[in-house]
């Protein structure tokens, strides 16, 4: 069945059935006033709220908060060193030139106290020798004169600011999330461009260095502002970021703009020049115009930046209600000792759930069918979301539920929200013999075509088919999160060892040969080994699987902060799914 | 009694008279100032009046409130039978009084004759002579010779005060304690002036030591009965303005309060009075190293002030009828003044009236006691004033009320009554500190420091006592951020100035949490949690600066590094602990809490109520702190702004806007120029360009010379800041113009 009948419905208003959503519908309608929602209790029919049933007395929990705060404390101190970019001396020489440190800068642009939702601090945690910390950007969406924006802040404390593979793509990430969410662009630039020992794995491809600038072009032309701060270099194809911006901004003796810096200029022409008079402030302010504003200093640069920012056009409308924001019932301090951090260890996720939501309100659907995939309607921050969240391995009514479930998100147009804690689908002739293959299918074809914001959790482990059907990061979730004691693979490592030990026995037994169990184990340790390395979540979250890994407590903040961006783009217009096979 | 009365006066005084008149069932008639056309004197009043010019506006005292022919007018146009001049402009003009008497209105005050015989003060003292009121013995008139004055100085009693005759402002005076030393000092004295004055002709009267103000109250009906009301002294002066009056006087006893008294009632038959009035006197204060006298102590006549004292509700306060009766009274010399107006007799006698406790009155003003008491104004931003047993307020103002230099800067008064002194002034103090005015600065502060003063406290007052501490004694009277604190001292506490500091930043961060309205949607953008990934917060840097101090930055951010020590906390607690930190000092913890103007601040565990406001600019909003009376206004602080101002003066090198001709040279090489001033005009595209000085300094290139051309961004001239010859300005202006060569 191709659902090309939800043309008939784009007309209608789209309201959940619990009331108080539709518009213009008799007394119940919400009153949209300046993005909030008002007057919704004449028709106030809240959802009952979750209740915990976690025992905070037992040894199991303190057990769980022992364990939770070890791993926070690990990703703090990750965290904490990579904020330190690229050393305290480098920092020093930083600093000692009057420029202020790249976080310093990012909190100077943002509002006073606001908030900063980081994107991917850990990107390049472990390569390039640890190199590049945060992979030598910062990158995130905070509050800038009122509007949310995506900051894109080189650190040239860490090799000059120059982009490294893993650079490049957090760049492009920023972009990506600036695009999905229709956010204007700040770029604070003090960068020595390409990191050349690297440039193949940086300069040539499709999403390489030059992906920045044909983004750039591209977000500009979609209408979402881009704008810089030259508060540093500038070089070679860095230059191009001023000037493919809309606006940008230069501090004077400071920031520098050229396509060959001096020793190049000397190389190829032999001429000398200061880099000062070569692309300085005063040249690209006064005679060149590539830069339209001439700053005194960093925080002169930044202010002005704010100005440029308070300047532009209205955001679009929020796509959705909005509801006055309720904490949670459920104390969220209990995550710690309510969830496992052993994936293998089953625990009902409506404990978290109860922890995330506003109030802890949960107006669950089908919760008597396909009981392992737990569905419902709830509140985030004032955010409708719907969630999607495995209790358990993923059966044919599961899937189909979820299916259903997203359907009714996107005719609602109500954000989606998985919580991922999936180890794959059934196996087994009797569920293969019963279609769950195409079951799941239906439910990756829901994932992948709805039309509305999905957010991504992953607060267990992440394996196999579960991973694309759960929205994983191939499904383009607007937002992807690890907690840190989550696991990502295409199967589980004891798994994948005794999957490939069967083949080799086999193998081995075709030959007559033998295989003694020491041996076996032998060969089943490094797989295991490797599954373990590479599942883990600073693996996946140093590669960009994800946008970060976080603290359990802070989920709840990151899910709010990620709603009120993507609520800055309107919703798509209903649109047909793929081909659902029945 | 009168039916309609009209108030020719404004503020504090004003609402006092209307107050009366309404408890009197008197209808009262404001007029007012176009500046005054919303203040409360005219909200209360049942009726009020324009002055001033028909066609323009102009509020100044001279074209409104001293108008007795609009006055009058504005009389006609109610109906007001009679006119209650309060104090101050039209109250002691004989010609108002008169001229109200012409146009058939009861003048509220004494006839007129009293009034010109009283504002002549030669008369005046001559007058009350003639009735037997002792005024500062002195020499007659002429031309004594020294003999007379030896004669005469021996008749008044020692110290006496040698002064020209032909003098003023205090040139040539001389002060003679021994007899022995007269002859010498008569011959300096008159040398003095003849070279000063051209005339050597000398006065000589006695010298009052450790001066102090006492006045006595006097009521005289129509009906031939004057009594008086006992005194007030008003010893607590600055430059001759009063700051604290109190009755009665801790330095009369019994025997000389009587004196005064029918001294003082003598004057007022001396002029015929009526009504109201009030008869100061000069009284020598006791040598601390002799023994207290016994008797009547001397005391001098000064003037008559023929109208309502701003001061008389101490003795309101401080009186009563029937003292020793079931049922004392206490008096409303505002009721006494209207009933003697209408021709009532008074019903008691001078036997009924004693002193009946204690009161003290305290006059707040806008001006600024650490600044030299300099007048200062604004907008009453927030206005709370004191109240409890024994205490009144008599105010003028309210919040919102613009305060200017128009006229009087006094805001208010705060009157403490006590069954005695000690409990009268305690109270004083506790009232000073409850009067909240943010947004004028005012002297509240200071009135409460000198209540405290050792020598107030004893008693041991004199004219000059204020000026004197002010000088010797500072730390006793100024406010807690002008001296060294001891808090400080110690490296542990917190000074008063970090306290405002710290106060203002936590507010400014409150202030940052949207007010959304009730059942509205919170954005979690908007919340100042400054939060970031990794479990510490952001710091939100509050630049702030009181004004002649050095700017601070003032960091806070929530403590929220705690939840994973502790892992009870609940993070939805709304109260959150903060950090904060002055400039590169100790991160400290704070909780700040605002309810209504209430700020409440816990440092270190020390709480603080400060009371809060801010102004309503819509950026860079001015936060006013006030503690005990005293009020300070927290700036706020942009350094880019600064920075970038300093910038641009820095770069000194004037180029050309664009091509063009210079047609004049208006300086030249070396020349010290003001900001502003016009170096040179370029004419360019029929256009007239000034090219002026960026800065005061001096000029130190000069390539333009008039009538030659030149081209765009041409470097013209360098102006070189005074301050720094060797600081950063000249390299600035240097370097700039390297680059505008480079450019051009």
């Amino acid at each position: 069945m191709v659902l090309s009948t939800f043309g008939s419905t784009a007309g209608l208003p789209a309201g959940p059935a619990s009331g108080g959503f539709g518009g213009g519908i008799g007394d119940g309608a919400a009153d949209r006033t300046g993005g909030a929602i008002r007057g919704t209790d004449a028709a106030a029919a809240p959802a009952p709220r979750l209740k915990s049933a976690v025992d905070a007395g037992s040894a199991a929990y303190r057990a769980n908060v022992g364990a939770h705060r070890a791993l926070v404390a690990e990703l703090r101190a990750k965290l904490a060193a990579a904020a330190l970019g690229g050393g305290e001396k480098a920092r020093a020489r930083h600093t000692s030139r009057g420029k202020l440190l790249p976080r310093d800068r990012v909190d100077t642009l943002l509002d006073p106290g606001s908030p900063f939702l980081e994107l991917c601090p850990l990107a390049a945690d472990g390569l390039y020798d640890g190199a590049a910390p945060a992979a030598g950007v910062i990158a995130g969406i905070g509050r800038v004169a009122g509007r949310e924006v995506v900051v894109v802040a080189n650190d040239a404390t860490v090799k000059g600011g120059t982009y490294y593979p893993m650079t490049v793509k957090k760049h492009l990430r920023a972009q990506e999330v600036a695009l999905e969410n229709r956010l204007p662009c700040i770029y604070l630039v003090d960068s020595g461009g390409a990191f050349l020992p690297m440039q193949d794995e940086v300069f040539p491809d499709r999403d390489h260095f030059g992906r920045i600038f044909y983004n750039q072009a591209r977000l500009s032309a979609a209408g979402i502002p881009q704008i810089a701060a030259v508060l540093g270099s500038c070089t070679a194809g860095g230059a191009y970021v001023p000037a493919m911006s809309d606006q940008a901004v230069i501090v004077r003796n400071q920031g520098t703009i050229f396509l060959g810096g001096p020793p190049l200029v000397k190389a190829a022409t032999g001429e000398v020049v200061t880099a000062e008079e070569l692309g300085g402030g005063e040249l690209h302010s006064k005679t060149s115009g590539v830069t339209d504003h001439l700053a005194e200093d960093d925080a002169h640069a930044l202010s002005i930046v704010r100005t440029i920012v308070a300047g532009l056009g209205p955001r679009a409308a929020q796509p959705w209600p909005l509801a006055p924001v309720e904490p949670p019932a459920v104390d969220p301090a209990g995550l710690y000792g309510a969830v496992p951090v052993d994936p293998r260890t089953p625990y009902d996720v409506r404990e978290v759930i109860a922890r995330l939501v506003d109030g802890s309100r949960f107006a669950e659907f089908k919760a008597e069918y396909g009981t392992t995939l737990v569905t419902g309607f709830a509140k985030i921050h004032g955010h409708p979301v719907g969630i999607v969240a495995n209790n358990g391995v993923l059966f044919a009514e599961s899937a189909l539920k979820g299916a259903h479930f997203i359907e009714l998100c996107d005719q609602r147009g109500i954000p989606l929200l998985f919580l991922q804690n999936i180890t794959g689908f059934m196996v087994g002739r009797q569920y293969e013999a019963g279609g769950i293959a195409k079951h799941g299918a239906k439910m990756v074809t829901a994932v992948a075509c709805t039309r509305v914001p999905k957010l991504t959790v992953v607060i267990g482990g992440s394996y196999g088919a579960g991973n694309y059907s759960m929205c994983g990061r191939a499904y383009s979730p607007r937002f992807l999160w690890m907690w840190p004691g989550a696991k990502i693979s295409v199967m589980g490592g004891e798994q994948a060892a005794s999957v490939l030990a069967t083949v080799r026995r086999d193998q081995l037994e075709a030959q007559g040969g033998e295989w003694p169990a020491e041996a076996e184990d032998e060969f089943k340790r490094p797989v295991r080994e490797q599954y373990e390395r590479q599942g883990n979540a600073y693996y996946a979250t140093a590669r960009l699987w994800d946008d970060g890994v976080i603290d359990p407590l802070d989920t709840r903040t990151a899910l709010g902060l990620a709603l009120t961006a993507c609520a800055n783009a309107p919703l798509a217009e209903p649109r047909p799914y793929g081909v659902f096979r029945m | 009694m009168f039916d309609t009365v009209l108030v020719a006066n404004r503020g504090e005084i004003a609402l006092r008279v209307i107050r009366t008149l309404r408890r009197l069932g008197v209808r009262s008639v404001a007029v007012h100032s176009d500046a005054d056309a919303d203040a409360p004197h005219v909200r209360a009043a049942d009726l009020a009046v324009r002055l001033g010019p028909a066609d323009r506006s102009d509020s100044s005292a001279a074209e409104t409130y001293l108008r007795t022919d609009q006055i009058l007018a504005a009389a006609r146009r109610t109906g007001a039978q009679a006119v209650h001049p309060g104090y101050g402009f039209l109250a002691e003009n004989p010609g108002f009084a008169r001229a109200c008497a012409e146009a058939g209105l009861a003048f509220i005050g004494p006839p007129p004759g009293a009034v010109e015989l009283m504002g002549d003060k030669i008369n005046a003292k001559d007058a009350v002579r003639v009735a037997g009121v002792p005024v500062v013995p002195g020499s007659q008139g002429g031309s004594p010779s020294d003999a007379d004055l030896t004669r005469a100085a021996a008749e008044i009693g020692y110290p006496v005060l040698l002064k020209p005759s032909a003098g003023g402002g205090g040139k040539g005076m001389r002060l003679v304690r021994d007899p022995a030393d007269l002859p010498a000092e008569l011959a300096a004295a008159r040398r003095v002036a003849r070279t000063a004055f051209g005339d050597d002709t000398l006065l000589l009267e006695r010298w009052v030591d450790r001066p102090r103000h006492i006045e006595v109250q006097v009521l005289a009906d129509t009906h031939g009965r004057t009594v008086h009301l006992g005194e007030r002294e008003c010893s607590l002066q600055r430059r001759h303005q009063k700051l604290i009056e109190e009755a009665p006087s801790v330095l009369l006893n019994p025997e000389t309060r009587a004196a005064m008294g029918e001294a003082a009632v003598r004057a007022a038959e001396a002029c015929g009075y009526t009504g109201a009035g009030t008869v100061e006197f000069i009284v020598p204060g006791l040598d601390p190293d002799r023994p207290t006298p016994t008797g009547v102590l001397d005391f001098f006549f000064m003037e008559m002030n023929t109208r309502l004292q701003v001061e008389h509700p101490v003795t309101e306060l401080a009186i009563a009828v029937g003292a020793d009766t079931a049922h004392p009274r206490r008096l409303d010399l505002v009721e006494w003044q209207l009933r003697i107006a209408a021709g009532e007799p008074l019903p008691f006698e001078q036997d009924d009236i004693s002193f009946l406790g204690h009161a003290v009155e305290a006059r707040i003003c806008a001006e600024d006691a650490d600044r030299d008491f300099l007048p200062t104004g604004g907008r009453i931003l927030h206005l709370a004033e004191p109240g409890g047993e024994g205490i009144r307020v008599d105010s003028g103002v309210a919040t919102g009320t613009e305060i200017g230099s128009l006229y009087d800067p006094m805001l208010a008064k705060v009157i403490a009554y006590g069954p005695d002194r000690p409990t009268a002034l305690r109270r004083l103090r506790a009232a000073l500190a409850e009067t909240d005015i943010l947004g004028v600065t005012t002297n509240t502060g200071f009135l409460r420091r000198l209540l405290a003063h050792p020598e107030v406290v004893a008693g041991r007052l004199d004219t000059g006592l204020v000026e004197r501490s002010v000088q010797q004694t500072p730390v006793l009277l100024a406010a807690p951020t002008e001296h060294a604190d001891p808090a400080a001292a110690t490296g542990d506490g917190v000074s008063t100035v970090e306290l405002l500091y710290v106060a203002a930043a936590l507010a400014r961060q409150l202030s940052l949490s949207p007010t959304a309205a009730p059942g509205g949607w919170a954005d979690p953008f908007s919340l100042p949690s400054g939060w970031r990934l990794g479990g510490e917060a952001a710091w939100t840097a509050h630049h702030l600066r009181l004004p002649g101090r050095d700017p601070v930055t003032v960091r806070v951010r929530p403590s929220t590094a705690e939840i994973l020590a502790e892992g009870t906390d609940n993070p939805s607690d709304q109260t959150p602990d903060l950090q904060i930190r002055l400039d590169d000092g100790p991160i400290r913890r704070a909780r700040a809490e605002l309810a209504g103007h209430r700020l409440q601040i816990t440092v270190d565990g020390l709480r603080t109520t400060f009371t809060h406001t801010t102004d309503d600019a819509p950026f860079q909003r001015v936060t006013w702190l006030g503690l005990d009376g005293d009020a300070w206004a927290v700036h706020p602080y942009d350094p880019v702004a600064d920075r970038t101002a300093a910038g641009a003066t820095q770069h000194g090198a004037l180029t050309a806007p664009m091509p063009g001709t210079v047609t004049v040279v208006k300086a030249a090489v070396g020349e010290q120029v003001k900001r502003g001033q016009a170096l040179l005009v370029l004419e360019a595209m029929k256009m007239e360009h000034v090219i002026a000085a960026p800065y005061d300094g001096t000029v130190s290139e000069l390539r333009a010379a008039a009538g030659g051309t030149v081209a765009m961004d041409e470097l013209l001239a360098v102006v070189t800041a005074f301050e720094d010859a060797t600081g950063s300005g000249t390299e600035a202006a240097a370097a700039a113009g390297t680059s505008s060569e480079v450019a051009s």
